[in-house]
C-alpha cells in the first residue's frame, strides 16, 4: 500500500489520480456486491414461493403464483387504481407526519431544555405513548368520526413518539463543553441555536425522523385496513373480501417497497448532512 | 503591546459539598503584568483550573474581585480567550469554521474575518488544512486549531487550561516551542495552568505554586532566564528542581501522565 492511500487528509497536493480512480472503482464494486447480497434472500423466497405454487403445496386460491401477483401488480398500476389509492395513502402520511413533526419537535425541545417541562410532561407523554395505535382507534372514531381526521391523528401519534423522544435526547446530550465554548465567545441565543444546539442534536433528530416516518407508514396501513374506503390498505381489504389474494399480495409488495424507499431516501439525506461524522465514531 | 493589567484580589471560592461546603480557593492575590507569561502549577484538586474558570468568567459565584484594566469581570468576554485541555472543536465544522467561531461576534467585515482566520492558521502551522474536519486531525493538530481559535480575536489575556496535558511527549515539546514563539511574537498576556513543572519553567516569567485543600498560593517563583531556554541548562534545572521540591511527597502528579485512568483499590487488589 502506498503512503498516499493511508494519508488521513485528502489534501490537494496529496491527490494521486491513479490511486483515486482505483479507490473509486473499488467502492463501486463493493456497492454492487452489497446490492447483490441484499437481493439474494428475496430471490430465494420468490423461488420457494414459485415452487410452492407450481407444485400445489398450497392451494392456488390461497397462495397465487409470483407470476400472477406480478401480473396483477402491473394491471393495477396500468388501470391507475393502484396509484389513486397509493397517492391518497401518501397524502395521509404527509399530513400526519407534518403534524407529528411540529408537535414532536416542540415537545422534545421543551422537555430537552427544561427539567421543569420534563417533570410536567414526560410521565403523561410516556403513558399515552404506551397505548398502541390500535388502542386509540375505537375512542378516536367516537370523537372525530371515521374520516380523514381520525387517520391523520393516528399517524401523527405514531410518528410523534419517536420524534419527541429523539429530539429530547438530542438536546439533553449536547456536551456541556460545547455550550461553554459558546459562552466564552458570547453567542446570542440565535447563534447558540444555529451554531451549537441544532447541529449537535442533528444526528439524534434524524433518528427520530427515520423512526417516525417508519411508524407513520406502518400505522397508516393498520388504520386503513380497519377503517377506510380508499387508500392502499383499503385496496388490500377489498382484495381479501373478493378472495383475490393476488391483489392482497401485490399491495403487500407495494407497501414494503414504499417503506424501503422512504427509509433509503432519509438515509441518503442523513449521510449527506452528517458527512462530518464520517468514521468519527 | 497591550496595557491590560489583570488583578486577582482576595479571591475565594466554595462549592456546596454533600456534607459541608468545600472550599477550593482561599485568599488568592495575583497581579499579572501586561504581556507576562504566568504559569500556575499544583497537584490535582488544588483549584488551579477553578481559578482559570473564574478569570474567564465561566463561574461567577466567588468572593473577592478579579479586575481587568480596573473593571470587575462579570461573565465571559471577548477580551479573554481560553484554550481547554480537550480541544473542544465542533465536529460538524471545518478547521477554518471552528476558528471562525471566535469571530462570530467580532466587528469585522467578512473579508477581514477570512483573512485573519487564514493568518492565525498560518501562525499555528496549519495552512492547507482549512477545509479539513476535526475527525481528520491528530490530537496535536486539533490543539493547534484550538490555540488559533483562542488567539484569533486578539484577546488581551489568553488562558490555557492544561492545553498539552493529553498529548504525547514529542508533540507536547513541539507545541511548547510553538506557544513560546507565538507569545513572543504577539505579546499577549498568557496564563497557563499545568501539571508539568518543566513546561511551566520552560515557558513562564513567573511560576505560581498552589497548595491544595483549600487552594492557596504557596509561593511565586521568578524564572529569570533568557528565551528560548535550554531544558538541560544548569540554571534551568536548578529552578525546576526548586519548584519540584514543593511537591516533595510522592506521588508527584507532575510525573504522572494526566491521561492515565484513575485507579481504584480493586485494581491493586487484583494485581496481587
Amino acid at each position: 500500500m502506498s503512503s498516499t492511500d493511508t494519508l488521513p487528509l485528502p489534501l490537494p497536493h496529496s491527490r494521486n489520480l491513479a490511486a483515486r480512480s482505483l479507490r473509486w472503482r473499488q467502492a463501486v464494486l463493493a456497492r454492487l456486491r452489497d446490492s447483490a447480497l441484499a437481493l439474494l434472500l428475496p430471490a430465494a423466497i420468490v423461488l420457494l414461493w414459485h415452487l410452492a405454487a407450481r407444485h400445489g403445496w398450497v392451494a392456488a386460491q390461497i397462495l397465487p403464483a409470483p407470476e400472477q401477483v406480478a401480473l396483477t401488480l402491473f394491471e393495477l398500476w396500468d388501470s391507475g387504481e393502484l396509484w389513486a389509492n397509493l397517492s391518497i395513502s401518501l397524502g395521509r402520511v404527509a399530513w400526519g407526519f407534518s403534524a407529528a413533526l411540529l408537535i414532536g419537535t416542540a415537545l422534545g425541545v421543551a422537555m430537552g431544555l427544561s427539567k421543569t417541562a420534563e417533570a410536567y410532561l414526560y410521565p403523561s407523554f410516556k403513558a399515552l405513548s404506551e397505548i398502541p395505535v390500535l388502542g386509540w382507534i375505537p375512542l378516536l372514531i367516537m370523537l372525530v368520526g371515521i374520516g380523514e381526521a381520525m387517520k391523520i391523528l393516528i399517524i401523527a401519534k405514531a410518528a410523534a413518539v419517536p420524534i419527541t423522544i429523539n429530539t429530547q435526547q438530542g438536546i439533553r446530550n449536547i456536551p456541556a463543553n460545547f455550550l461553554e465554548v459558546a459562552r466564552v465567545y458570547r453567542f446570542t441565543p440565535r447563534q447558540l441555536w444555529l451554531k451549537v444546539v441544532f447541529p449537535a442534536s442533528l444526528p439524534s433528530l434524524f433518528n427520530g425522523l427515520r423512526y417516525g416516518l417508519t411508524n407513520a407508514w406502518l400505522s397508516l396501513v393498520t388504520v386503513e385496513l380497519l377503517a377506510s374506503s380508499e387508500g392502499i390498505g383499503y385496496q388490500m381489504v377489498w382484495g381479501r373480501q373478493l378472495f383475490q389474494l393476488d391483489v392482497v399480495m401485490a399491495c403487500m409488495v407495494v407497501i414494503g417497497l414504499v417503506g424501503l424507499a422512504i427509509d433509503r431516501l432519509l438515509q441518503l439525506a442523513e449521510t449527506f448532512l452528517l458527512r462530518w461524522r464520517r468514521s468519527a465514531f | 503591546m497591550t496595557d491590560s493589567k489583570l488583578r486577582v484580589r482576595a479571591v475565594a471560592k466554595t462549592y456546596p459539598g454533600q456534607d459541608a461546603p468545600l472550599q477550593v480557593l482561599q485568599d488568592i492575590h495575583l497581579d499579572i503584568r501586561p504581556g507576562e507569561f504566568l504559569s500556575i502549577v499544583g497537584s490535582s484538586g488544588c483549584g488551579k483550573s477553578t481559578l482559570l474558570r473564574l478569570i474567564v468568567g465561566l463561574e461567577n459565584d466567588y468572593q473577592g474581585e478579579i479586575l481587568l484594566d480596573g473593571q470587575r469581570i462579570t461573565g465571559t468576554g471577548l477580551e479573554r480567550g481560553i484554550v481547554f485541555q480537550e480541544h473542544r472543536l465542533f465536529p460538524w465544522l471545518t478547521v477554518a469554521q471552528n476558528v471562525g467561531l471566535a469571530l462570530e461576534n467580532a466587528t469585522l467585515s467578512e473579508a477581514d474575518k477570512q483573512r485573519t482566520i487564514a493568518e492565525h492558521l498560518d501562525l499555528v502551522g496549519l495552512r492547507g488544512f482549512e477545509s479539513a474536519y476535526p475527525y481528520q486531525l491528530s490530537g496535536g493538530m486539533s490543539q493547534r486549531v484550538a490555540i488559533a481559535r483562542g488567539l484569533v480575536n486578539r484577546p488581551e489575556v489568553l488562558l490555557l487550561d492544561e492545553p498539552f496535558g493529553a498529548l504525547d511527549a514529542l508533540t507536547r515539546a513541539t507545541l511548547q516551542d510553538e506557544l513560546r514563539r507565538i507569545w513572543q511574537a504577539e505579546g499577549i498576556t498568557m496564563i497557563l495552568v499545568t501539571h508539568d513543572v518543566e513546561e511551566a519553567v520552560y515557558l513562564s516569567d513567573r511560576v505560581v505554586v498552589l497548595e491544595p485543600r483549600p487552594g492557596r498560593i504557596k509561593r511565586i517563583v521568578e524564572v529569570d532566564l533568557p528565551q528560548p531556554r535550554q531544558r538541560t541548562d544548569a540554571a534551568f534545572v536548578a529552578i525546576k528542581d526548586d519548584v519540584l521540591s514543593d511537591f516533595g511527597q510522592l506521588p508527584r502528579p507532575s510525573l504522572l501522565p494526566t491521561s492515565w485512568p484513575a485507579r481504584s483499590a480493586a485494581d491493586y487488589l487484583f494485581a496481587l
